[in-house]
């Protein structure tokens, strides 16, 4: 019987270790439902990121990481208070994505989260932060569907699929003068969104898609859907899909028969790592990005990058410099919502959220950020370059 | 004659010397020094840590060295020199390939070539490090140094320990009492009255009652997968630890349960908002169908052939989810969203808590009909078609049915698992279907101790609750994860808890054993 | 399959074959439907598309086949899946990749061209070294897999290897990446060996191109093939090799060192894997650590379809796969995305028509 009472006692001292309150003493502003973020003074604040870290997309977690350490180093001030960037490896898909959201917000000095990468994570991702009050700030997740939702908290600097969709349908057709293309896609919720936009335009600016191939992605080898596309006689290809795959293709559309042919890509495959893929094969091959040509403050990151992890900024991912100012524009807000009180700062969350969203005019090395209701923060439409002479340079 | 200490510490050495160079090759010094660092209680993961933690990280490395090469040997006499020989050549060898490493780096460093190109995670800082801060030749000398003191010191030491009276009969008379105390009587009495046994399970119904409350929305999270992959792991234990046979594209049924479910629910693509038990029942019974099907054509296919078409069709399942072809029907690429909650009259139970308590009741109605399966009638005849087909089929048993619903049944629970985990998430897509979801369940399995509901049940948590925990060391995880597989084969190639079978049945077992090639 | 013994069993077993029977039918007749439809009716592609889509195959086809003889070899003498042979081969693609790197710059002027290297100036010389290197790399990374991952573990349930080979594999992929960077790897050729180079045909009015590096791989895997038939069939390591397959303990009675011959064997076996990665490395130009996985894995089917543990089913099995893999979506006028459907639907095909592949004996009950 002693047992028993023992037991019970035990479990009554569990209840109650469970719901004893939490002394806190705050500023007026954190008398909210999502309160404060409280960093004491010896913590920082920290910002996440996630993104694919391992296996076959790495590359784009590893650069966008590198390039936020960088802008931490550089801008990761909030009123004496240092920033922190806490990374995290979320697959890029949606399992990943909604563990490290759990993860995240778990930490109280977790405030802001410049990501996540990709679309697929960050959709299952954003129900998390929303409940959290945590903004986001996407570099990179462009499906158009991620804004439409009405989500509060969900930001991005990248433009959408649409628009860049719009903007490359309209450009094939009305300045290129193409009036057969072809469409080959990977297969991802990325390069098969971006591909069916581009057809949905062409066709309805009056011209005719002759073929509309999805692949595998992650393979060496497509020189059998490439015949197979070459078979429609296309004037010129477009492709929804990142630089890995489309470096294959671009190898081996000459020995396809696809000679002469126009390819035509989306932001995925802009970087100087395709460049050193395709080589001479390159000259001719147009894509979207949102990289203005090279001002001082790119040149001078670009130099920085460089040193710091021995690879040129870009050649991993086409999203360095947007990653660099998503980071920029979180501290920003948070540096305008910040109290210190004594030996504590204090960070609001709803007014993070607010401050984020109302962003307007921050100025980033690869342009200006100013948020819309939706959380569309890139008010710059796509930008066309063209590889001429082994480089990237704006087309006409 | 050469000596064979020496020779042992040479070779010890030429393995730890080669790890320690790959450590430094991928940056893991740096991480490992970062580790000890957090040991300590200093917090600095993402610079780079302070030189004191990453000689405290080669002494340890020196010292594992060292005790591996100085293990007392059958053939040789245990004396302290023997040990010191030991240790001090394996930490010397070990020091020796660190140092011409770190030699080569920081001379292409010092002359401004940058090894990156190739090798991306030998940054200037962490070649810097390796050699102490010094200048290469230095450098690599104290590297050499540091590692044969620390390897001739743990050698001598262990040896000290292992020898030395006092100390080994005090770890034996604590072992000793500790032994007692629990074989005593008194314990014995406690242990197995009834009353502790209801104490036990009222605790571990108690903490299961509070935890999901207290430790919130993370804890909730990571131990919500853990419940998805029990389930999953007990599912697959049915074909592929009772019935023995081996299904690897156990993902296939995963995904039948979670967009049957998915579909049924979310607002889109099919706008059917089914209400969610409803849906739930279809999804696992959908699961259940699809293995019935399935199994019907390739059942009587043995060994790896059943294993790969099994993997044959996760492929297939996940390639047309994410298909144009399919696109209109599943989402395609984009997957399913906002896939609906539990909801009871009229409430809905969407947060982490509830989510977590209805993993909970789901985990142990599943762990119930699989402990009721185990010793009923169909259960022994699963193990009889594992231990011999031929043998099972002269006694009377339909081999092939048993096996179907074996299959019919494993299927069902991937598809509750499945549902479970759509209905958390709220979204599923075709990525989460993929073949890696598989191998982790064979993997916790066979972990676990194959054929063994328990094992499952720790399986799950060292698989899928370690790595979670592991994710300090973010990009080395899924090494770790590979190393511990291997290691843990080779130490406990039973699992973590070994099946026990039935009495009865010992003689059979052993025998199945003598016939295994 | 047994002796049924009662009536109730022997029915099912005739309802299932019935089952098996119908369902190969059904899904035969559809191919050929959608064959005829495509091919026949629509008229879709002209013969100069099937020609390059045949060629693809065909080369890659060499490669599976390849990779696939690894896998049966392995499978024949220790009955378990090598799970890690995918990155075996990848180790040597990087091996191919390295050596090319080296070569690359070493200066090797002529007066001709004073900036000239090794790779270019000695092309012949530069592919051997790649293989030489490449294999190997391979053939040592087999020989210590068996002897940490395998050896241990001999006598213990075939699914415990399963596990051990699944953590090797792992390994190996991500110290890959760690080591290497994720980033896939730009493979250059020497000049001669340009990819897009290569030998021009008509075929039906339009220009065909036969690449040298696709001919080149062909040409070399049917080689590496023949020579592994021999050496199975005529030496003393071949037949020792058969021994063990058939029975270890009677070979080990015999005399046979069964250590040995699985050691050999799985050198062999990386052996193999490693010249495909160089060859892989010169043909598809692209490297980085999750290249052996997708082959990897195809090539395990190939060996399942042409009955493993059957050298030549193997090697038919891996050409078959590769051809179906690039004609057949073309021929069922579908997505190229859906390969793989086809490629694992002929799969369950041809085990449900064949229960151990094309080319498979019936196996004895201990070997499974």
């Amino acid at each position: 019987m002693k047992r028993i009472v023992l037991f019970v006692m035990l479990v009554v001292a569990f209840v109650l270790a469970a719901c004893g309150p939490a002394a806190a003493t705050a500023p007026e502003v954190c008398n909210t439902e999502l309160g404060c973020a409280v960093i004491n003074k010896d913590q920082t604040v920290k910002i996440g990121f996630a993104g694919p870290m391992t296996g076959d997309y790495s590359q784009f977690g590893v650069d966008m990481s590198n390039a936020m350490k960088l802008a931490v180093a550089d801008l990761g001030d909030v009123q004496g208070w240092k920033v922190e960037m806490a990374i995290e490896d979320d697959g890029g898909g949606a399992e990943g994505g909604a563990a490290v959201a759990n993860k995240l917000v778990s930490d109280p000095t977790f405030v802001a989260m410049a990501g996540h990468a990709f679309s697929g994570a960050t959709a299952a991702a954003m129900p998390i932060y929303e409940k959290a009050g945590i903004p986001m700030m996407s570099p990179s997740a462009t499906n158009p569907d991620l804004t439409a939702q009405g989500s509060a908290v969900f930001n991005r600097n990248a433009f959408t699929d649409a628009e860049q969709g719009k903007g490359a349908a309209t450009y094939l057709y009305e300045t290129l003068g193409i009036k057969k293309l072809a469409f080959i896609h990977d297969g991802t919720d990325y390069g098969q969104g971006l591909a069916k936009v581009v057809e949905e335009t062409f066709v309805s600016l009056g011209g005719e898609s002759v073929a509309f191939e999805a692949i595998t992605p992650g393979e060496s080898d497509y020189s059998a859907p490439l015949a197979a596309v070459a078979a429609a006689e296309p004037e010129a290809i477009y492709f929804g899909g990142y630089n890995a795959e489309a470096s294959v293709l671009v190898n081996q559309m000459e020995q396809a028969g696809l000679s002469g042919v126009i390819f035509f890509g989306g932001d995925g495959i802009y970087g100087k790592d395709f460049l050193a893929k395709v080589g001479d094969k390159g000259e001719g091959v147009y894509a979207a990005t949102l990289v203005p040509p090279g001002t001082d403050a790119i040149l001078a990151f670009n130099e920085a990058y460089l040193a710091a992890y021995g690879t040129e900024a870009g050649v991993l991912s086409a999203y360095t410099w947007n990653s660099y100012d998503a980071v920029g524009a979180l501290i920003q807000a948070i540096n305008s919502v910040a109290i210190v009180e004594g030996d504590t700062l204090y960070i609001p969350r709803a007014a993070l959220v607010e401050a984020v969203r109302s962003m307007n005019g921050y100025q980033g090395i690869a342009g200006v950020i100013s948020c819309q209701e939706n959380g569309e923060c890139n008010a710059s439409g796509p930008v066309f370059y063209i590889v001429e002479g082994g480089e990237w340079i704006p087309a006409e | 004659m050469r000596s064979s200490a020496l020779d042992k510490g040479l070779r010890t050495g030429v393995i730890f010397g080669i790890v320690i160079a790959i450590m430094f090759l991928i940056g893991f010094t740096v991480t490992g020094a970062g580790l000890v660092g957090k040991l300590f209680g200093v917090s600095s993961s993402y610079n780079t840590p302070p030189l004191t933690f990453f000689v405290i990280f080669m002494v340890l490395m020196g010292a594992w060295a060292g005790i591996t090469a100085a293990a007392r040997s059958l053939t040789e006499p245990d004396t302290l020199k023997r040990a010191l020989t030991a240790g001090a050549s394996a930490g010397a060898v070990s020091g020796l390939i660190s140092a011409v490493v770190g030699f080569i780096f920081g001379t292409l460093n010092a002359n401004a070539i940058d090894p990156r190109t190739y090798l991306p995670m030998v940054s200037p800082e962490s070649t810097k490090l390796f050699l102490m801060n010094q200048s290469p030749l230095t450098g690599s000398l104290m590297l050499l140094g540091v590692l044969t003191v620390s390897g001739a010191a743990a050698a001598g030491l262990s040896f000290y320990l292992r020898t030395h009276d006092g100390v080994k009969s005090g770890a034996r008379n604590i072992t000793e009492s500790v032994r007692k105390t629990i074989r005593s009587e008194g314990v014995a009495r406690v242990t197995n009255s009834p009353y502790a046994r209801y104490g036990f399970w009222l605790l571990v119904a108690a903490l299961l009652i509070i935890l999901p409350r207290t430790w919130g929305g993370y804890w909730n999270y990571v131990f919500g997968t853990v419940g998805i992959y029990i389930i999953l792991g007990l599912g697959l234990n049915i074909i592929t630890g009772w019935a023995g046979q081996l299904v690897i594209g156990y993902v296939a049924f995963f995904a039948v349960g979670a967009y049957t479910f998915a579909l049924l629910t979310a607002p889109e693509p099919h706008n059917l908002t089914m209400n969610f038990w409803l849906a739930l029942g279809l999804g696992v019974l959908a699961a259940g169908i699809s293995g019935l099907l399935i199994g019907l054509p390739i059942l009587n296919l043995r060994g790896d052939y059943l294993a790969i078409v099994t993997l044959g069709f996760a492929e297939i399942v996940r390639i047309l989810l994410k298909s144009d072809l399919m696109t209109e029907y599943t989402a395609g690429p984009r997957g399913v969203r906002d896939i609906a909650g539990p909801t009871l009259f009229g409430r809905s139970f969407v947060s982490d808590v509830d989510f977590m308590y209805l993993i909970i009741i789901a985990v142990l109605v599943v762990t119930f009909i699989a402990y009721r399966l185990q010793n009923s009638r169909t259960g022994k005849a699963w193990y009889a078609i594992n231990l011999d087909e031929t043998v099972a089929r002269a006694t009377g048993i339909n081999a092939f049915a048993s096996k179907l619903l074996a299959l019919s049944l494993s299927a069902a629970m991937a598809g509750l698992a499945g549902v479970l985990f759509a209905s958390r998430n709220q979204f599923t897509g075709p990525d989460d279907h993929a073949l890696m979801v598989s191998i982790n369940v064979i993997c916790l399995v066979i972990v676990g101790g194959i054929g063994n509901i328990p094992g499952v049940f720790l399986g799950a948590f060292a698989l899928k609750g370690l790595p979670e925990i592991l994710r300090e060391t973010e990009n080395y995880r899924l090494l770790i994860f590979g190393v511990l597989l291997i290691v843990m084969m080779r130490l406990r190639p039973e699992g973590f808890l070994p099946a026990k079978r039935p009495v009865l049945e010992k003689s059979a077992q052993t025998s199945s054993k003598e016939a295994q090639p | 399959m047994d002796k049924p013994i009662s009536t109730s069993t022997h029915n099912k077993l005739r309802l299932e074959r019935y089952i098996r029977t119908a369902i190969g039918i059904v899904i035969s007749a559809f191919l050929f439907w959608r064959i005829y439809n495509v091919v026949v009716l629509q008229q879709h592609f002209g013969a100069d598309t099937w020609v390059r889509f045949g060629l693809s195959g065909l080369i890659l086809g060499g490669m599976y086949a390849l990779i696939a003889i690894g896998y049966t070899l392995v499978y024949g003498i220790m009955f378990m899946i090598n799970f890690a042979h995918g990155e075996v081969m990848m180790l040597g693609a990087f091996g191919g990749y390295f050596t090319f790197e080296i070569l690359r710059f070493i200066p090797a002027p002529t007066t001709a061209s004073p900036d000239l290297n090794f790779l270019n100036a000695n092309p012949f010389l530069s592919v051997l070294l790649a293989f030489v290197v490449g294999i190997t790399i391979s053939a040592t990374a087999g020989f210590y897999l068996e002897k940490i991952a395998y050896r241990p573990l001999r006598n213990a349930p075939r699914l415990i290897l399963l596990i051990t080979a699944i953590g090797a594999s792992t390994i190996l992929q991500n110290l890959a990446m760690l080591l290497f960077g994720p980033q896939r790897k730009n493979v250059v050729n020497p000049d001669v060996l340009d990819r897009a180079a290569g030998w021009v045909i008509n075929v039906g009015g339009n220009d065909v191109l036969i690449s040298y590096t696709g001919v080149f791989s062909l040409v070399l895997s049917t080689l590496l093939m023949i020579g592994l038939f021999i050496l199975v069939q005529r030496t003393k390591l071949g037949r020792a090799m058969r021994a063990v397959a058939q029975d270890k303990n009677t070979a080990f009675l015999m005399g046979v060192d069964v250590n040995d011959v699985v050691s050999k064997t799985f050198i062999i076996s990386g052996a193999l894997a490693g010249a495909a990665g160089v060859m892989w490395s010169i043909h598809m130009g692209l490297v980085n650590h999750f290249t052996g996985f997708l082959p990897g894995i195809k090539a395990f089917t190939a060996a399942v379809m042409g009955g493993i543990g059957n050298i030549p089913g193997a090697m038919l099995g891996g050409i078959l796969l590769g051809v179906i893999e690039a004609i057949g979506p073309a021929g069922m006028g579908i997505d190229f995305q859906l390969k793989d459907v086809i490629a694992f639907s002929i799969l369950v095909l041809v085990l449900i028509v064949r229960p151990s592949g094309i080319l498979g004996e019936k196996l004895s009950e201990e070997k499974l």
